[in-house]
């Protein structure tokens, strides 16, 4: 049973998405102006203007849900943004000379005196507490000051937390397993990613932090990791030419070399690459996070221009599961609860795609009642489908009898004109998948329909005989839209990430060549096995006996490569 | 059902046997009788066991009347019916078996004092109490991991056992080998058990084909194409109606068949000779002894004239003979497709040493065959498993269930649904997390052995119940095991003095403590799902046609695609497979769009995944 640590990735299959993905980050670029050009306009009139952004996971190929920022630190974004980003402040930051207590002025943020509060939402974090959307929704109508809205906060407390990278903290804080690493990031700087980013020099490592989002920096998470003496390059807002200036800063710096990355779109990569190719000669390893950025490792790699191991942290078992089947399983509830306060029981639903997030949509749709029908094209999971007691059907099959339409192919223009033409009255039409090429949103953009906006998100497509759709969140993603990202599954992600440091940083030489690599099984495993606290779960251990019966290490790890879970 | 109907006919048609079959002079009065007394006695065989229906005392006297169906459906209701014995573990001395057994880390058997002690009970009881046939339950021990379509499908076997009540009287103790047969047509290529019995043969098979309609559909689709034109298969499988609708198929598609049976006693007598009656050479029958069954797969191979250019082995005996007998065949053989676990192992093994030198296919590891064979057949194989031995409800009642990797993933859901209280034990974090997401409480056995009402194991692993559990579990725990072989509970610890074993019917023991607390112990610990349950045609299904695409894939792939080494199913095959199934369903599949699949960067027709998609 004797498994290799890490398998690259299988390649076939990735050379056909890689098309996909050149395309996805031309696309990607252009929803990058769009937001650019447009979000200043409006930055700050509408609550749901704000939302702009998360047209932003659509840079993702699939779904990574770390790649975008989770509502909740959105949330309380836009509840600090009612006083941080007060327009009077419209100095940049990089003309601001601003030191910390400890009197080192070696990072760029918004406003170091915010700092106290930063380290609030980061204990918040790490302790379990944070808000719900619901309730910071409330708080950024109320504007309140942010000391009311933290103790408010605090109130809508929450089991959620980032308990298994403070665990890993103090399990791994004797060994220092991390000690000489001078890791150089650049990922969104939330909450989350301080406690990640503060798990990390707990761990012995040396941060230089930027963000890989003009939008998603949380202004006093940057102040407070400032104040703590992380160098971070980071404020909400930035421009596209602060963007790489803030980059350059964590990475050109006189005597510090960095020898790690950890990057999210790879961004941070490419610019090493073009700007500063000689430091590749001390890194050791690039952890990257996003779909597009692991398609840029393998297009490195493919042209032979890879010359330091990558991780690509994304398809990792644990993570993939949740920001696929537990996340939307949870989130097409809320998310159309959100909206259209809809009951389930009863109502016929179609779902369009029968893959991970399939299989969760379904789950919650028929775990409270609702008649259940699939579209799917991939001949497995339709037998599936069929084995979990779906109807397979073809979507103008059902298209006029059912009440939801939910799309979940990662496809496009699954939902056409013609199906939102025969659709029944009051249809609710929304997409789970990726992107929003799923439902084929453009060709309701016609003189004949009306629009009528009934609420954020929500919008009633009306035609000249009076039947209206019900089309969410503009056919983008419902989750990301109209509903959390749990602070649980951010607490896999970074875990997942520090796991990889740890690895690529200790590996013995050799282990790893200059390819792109799954993270090994058995950082997979401890990554679960420091959320199994949270449910309270206990773990049965091998007694020698079985191990050597099994053919297998007591601790792991425990499934050959294959395994399908 | 379909049992019904066919035992029917085999219990009328019991008098023209005795009239026609004279070879053996004055055999036939007691053929007819002990078909009688079989069906008579079988109930109170299975005195007790739901599974014999009550109406069987009365209507056994008229088997050869119109009451048929009933009498004839006690024998094949009974438990015993069932399974293939654990033949190999007695007949097969091959070191290089003994070795691969172990390996599979599967039995009991393996052990040779384990070998000694149950082996002979087998043979010796054979025939005596319906009860003790159920032993020949152990043979699928012998696959490491969950291989259902190693093993036979109930319904295959209830007609076996149906036919097994005129076919195998202990009479006609002629060995086929001595018998001089022919079919209508003149051929005496074949050697089954008695040529005649080709018609009920015949009706079972056809039954066979109304159950699976992806392999009737795939001799539609593919007839014009003729894929497997000049293909020479010779197969070694259990020979069932279910193989018999497979290897027509195979024949229908252009290829020339020989077959021999991979265990000797899992043969359907009847279908052997149908498939004999219509050409096929076949060389197999009940109650082979170790040297017929090599002499059987030496007759496939070793024929004047012909050759064969593909093999489709289940368990690796074939394979192994042709190596050590005819290692020159091998320079015209295009390929290997291997069903088993265990015949798995052996081809990896080979790839290893460097003597596999033609491309082999491991059909048993193809997504859908897993997903059936496991998570979708014990799913339904708990329930029934259970309901059958214990007559329990469900509802409210406390179960751990030790393992949740497939097959725990199945049984869980499956008693969720019935309103139990599920707890999960677990090894590896990843499917821990993934019970918790799922809503079970992830435990130890021992924080709740002392509470629950049902333990299950399916860990694959050995000692997860241990005498110690045992004796903390309370009064009328149910103690049963779907997970593989009979290691997982430590049942020899069961077998000491203080302990009174009580069999309360077939398949349930009830072991007996000093202080009057009973455990309810199901199949000894052997696989519930195979000694209790069914494995449904649909499954089998599953499995025949995969193999019969992998034969197509090796058969027709243009030279270099496959070198020597062992393969797995192309993903585009198993899509295949899987969309054959789906008209069972009505499901309607839908198809990509030019756009979309440009879009996806995706072939219309598959392949749809890459191949570490997880599903």
């Amino acid at each position: 049973m004797s498994v290799p640590d890490a398998m690259p990735l299988p390649v076939a299959g990735v050379g056909e998405e890689r098309k996909q993905a050149k395309e996805k980050e031309d696309a990607e670029k252009y929803s990058f102006m769009a937001t650019v050009t447009k979000a200043p306009k409006k930055q700050i009139q509408f609550a749901d203007d704000m939302q702009e952004f998360t047209k932003f996971p659509t840079k993702t190929g699939r779904r990574s849900l770390s790649r975008s920022i989770s509502q909740s630190s959105t949330d309380s974004y836009s509840s600090a943004a009612s006083y941080t980003d007060s327009s009077d402040d419209e100095v940049s930051p990089r003309e601001k000379q601003q030191t910390n207590s400890k009197g080192s002025s070696n990072f760029c943020v918004k406003n170091i005196k915010q700092a106290e509060f930063g380290r609030r939402e980061i204990e918040i974090a790490e302790q379990g507490i944070f808000y719900s959307g619901r309730e910071s929704g409330n708080q950024r109508d109320l504007h309140d000051g942010v000391r009311q809205s933290v103790e408010r906060q605090k109130q809508v407390a929450s089991a959620e937390d980032m308990s298994a990278l403070i665990s890993l903290r103090k399990r791994a804080q004797g060994e220092k397993p991390l000690a000489g690493a001078k890791i150089v990031g650049c990922t969104h700087i939330t909450a989350q990613t301080a406690v990640l980013i503060e798990t990390l020099c707990a761990l012995g490592a040396q941060c230089r932090w930027s963000a890989c989002n003009i939008y998603s920096t949380q202004n006093e998470v940057a102040a407070a990791l400032a104040e703590a003496g992380v160098a971070v390059f980071a404020w909400k807002g930035e421009s596209e030419d602060d963007f790489w200036w803030c980059i350059d800063r964590c990475v050109n710096m006189d005597g510090w070399q960095a020898n790690m990355i950890l990057d999210d779109g790879g961004d941070l990569t490419h610019w090493v690459y073009k700007k500063y190719p000689n430091v590749f000669k001390k890194i050791r390893g690039i952890v990257e996070e996003s779909v597009t950025g692991v398609h840029r490792l393998y297009q490195l790699s493919k042209a032979g221009k890879l010359c330091v191991p990558a991780m690509n942290v994304n398809d990792s078992v644990t993570k993939q599961k949740f920001d696929n089947l537990y996340c939307c399983r949870e989130s097409i509830l809320d998310g159309l609860k959100r909206t259209t306060d809809v009951m389930f029981g009863g109502k016929q639903v179609v779902v369009c795609g029968y893959g991970e997030v399939g299989k969760g949509c379904c789950a919650a749709l028929k775990a409270l009642g609702a008649i259940v029908y699939i579209t799917e094209i991939d001949p497995i999971c339709a037998l599936q489908a069929c084995m979990d007691g779906f109807r397979v059907v073809k979507l103008n099959e059902v298209i006029r009898q059912v009440d939801v339409v939910i799309t979940c192919t990662g496809n496009k223009n699954v939902v056409t004109r013609e199906h939102l033409d025969r659709m029944k009255n009051s249809c609710i039409v929304c997409n789970m998948g990726h992107s929003n090429t799923e439902i084929d949103v453009t060709s309701l953009r016609t003189p004949e329909l009306t629009w009528e906006r009934v609420r954020s998100q929500v919008d009633h497509v009306i035609w000249p005989d009076g039947k209206r759709v019900v089309l969410l969140a503009e056919g983008r993603l419902l989750n990301l839209s109209c509903s959390t990202v749990p602070t649980f599954v951010l607490s896999i992600t970074a875990t997942t990430q520090a796991l990889a440091l740890i690895e690529l940083y200790n590996a013995p030489e050799g282990r790893y060549k200059q390819d792109v690599y799954l993270l090994p099984k058995k950082m997979d495993e401890y990554v679960a096995s420091l959320h199994l606290p949270s449910f309270d779960a206990h773990l049965t251990e091998l007694t020698d006996d079985q191990a050597k019966y099994l053919g297998l290490n007591k601790n792991g790890p425990f499934k050959p490569n294959y395994y399908r879970y």
